[in-house]
């Protein structure tokens, strides 16, 4: 079984992450553990320009991550049915894919 | 051992659940109990194979029944010390504020720290598993669903929400959840709009002066009356006395001054 805490995310393509919830719910656990996960110190290490913020609601609304990536795409999670490790890997994937893409252009045009 | 020559005779011994061959050499002429592995006889062998032990079964498989409810008796001292440190601090504090902690470096916890400490605000770090039933047998059922994920508690027992969010401002890695001031639990919202209230001398100042606003009121419309006539009275004394020294009018302003 996969720990979420052992899952690592290379977050240099990731221009901010913005993670909204509301604490008096019932559904947010994976959530906050999404946020405790992000701020460790090795992913925090691999970009340090990388601005997470928490945004504690008190409307009853969902819990939502919102991932805004360097080239301008943007990464909409809802958090009350997924788990703290489906997020991570589905994070992690397209931070992977878009280094992959960077390294191929970056040897494209040296 | 006398160098005998061996005279070797093949017997069939039943695969067992070992790795044994199927042929096995005896040696005929060995002795009954000998150093190496000797094939019984073969009626023994049968007598043997019958005789094996079976394990007994169960009619119905364990894990198809209800499974039975295994009692929490790991109360050890520890969980229990700090079930009665968690209990304390619900009774002796006014604000208990509780937010969520990301990892932070040490330094900037002790910092934090000590800004906090500043303003007799103690941090202080907690296990769910041990909140959680405190607080489900207390008051205090609606901040159940706080406690997931790693927090911290932030008491103290005067209640100085802006100072405490002008230091948690400065640490972005601790996120405020929410907060239990005067057994009122409050949001993050509420804990915002708590610290942009002025002081309770200035609030307590201001309904004074509101409350003594209408007595006031009255007082001065009671008094119109009689101080309306007193000025006049004065007036009339005063234009009396400056007619005095032209030609004596004293028993005219005696009389008037009678009559009321």
């Amino acid at each position: 079984k996969k720990m979420a805490s052992k899952i690592r995310v290379v977050l240099r393509p990731v221009k901010s992450i913005v993670v909204r919830f509301c604490p008096f719910e019932s559904n947010v656990e994976s959530t906050r553990k999404f946020l405790g996960c992000i701020n460790h110190k090795k992913i925090q290490a691999t970009n340090r320009n990388c601005e997470v913020t928490a945004d504690v609601r008190h409307d009853g609304s969902e819990p939502l991550v919102d991932v805004m990536f360097a080239d301008g795409e943007r990464l909409i999670m809802k958090g009350a049915n997924l788990t703290t490790v489906e997020m991570l890997t589905a994070l992690g994937s397209r931070c992977n894919a878009k280094e992959l893409k960077e390294e191929q252009k970056s040897k494209k045009s040296p | 051992p006398l160098p005998r020559v061996p005279a070797l005779s093949a017997a069939r011994v039943p695969l067992s659940a070992g790795w044994l061959p199927a042929l096995q050499f005896v040696r005929r002429g060995s002795k009954a109990v000998t150093r190496h592995w000797k094939a019984m006889h073969f009626q023994r062998q049968k007598l043997m194979a019958v005789t094996e032990y079976l394990a007994p079964r169960p009619a119905v498989p364990p894990r198809c029944l209800a499974r039975r409810r295994e009692t929490l008796e790991e109360d050890n001292g520890y969980a229990q010390l700090l079930r009665r440190q968690v209990e304390e601090v619900f009774r002796d504090n006014r604000m208990i504020a509780v937010c969520q902690y990301n990892s932070m470096p040490g330094e900037d916890v002790v910092l934090m720290r000590h800004y906090l400490r500043k303003h007799n605000i103690e941090v202080k770090f907690v296990l769910n598993e041990i909140v959680r039933p405190v607080l489900s047998q207390s008051k205090y059922k609606n901040l159940l669903p706080l406690f997931v994920a790693r927090n911290i508690l932030l008491v103290s027992r005067e209640a100085k929400a802006k100072e405490m969010l002008r230091v948690l401002k400065g640490v972005p890695q601790i996120n405020l959840l929410g907060a239990c001031i005067d057994d009122t639990i409050l949001s993050k919202q509420g804990v915002e709009n708590f610290a942009k209230l002025p002081l309770l001398e200035t609030v307590q100042g201001q309904t004074v002066g509101a409350l003594a606003l209408l007595p006031s009121q009255t007082s001065s419309l009671l008094q119109r009356g009689p101080a309306h006539l007193t000025a006049l009275l004065d007036q009339h004394i005063h234009r009396l006395q400056a007619g005095e020294t032209g030609s004596p009018a004293e028993p005219a302003a005696a009389q008037s001054s009678g009559a009321h």
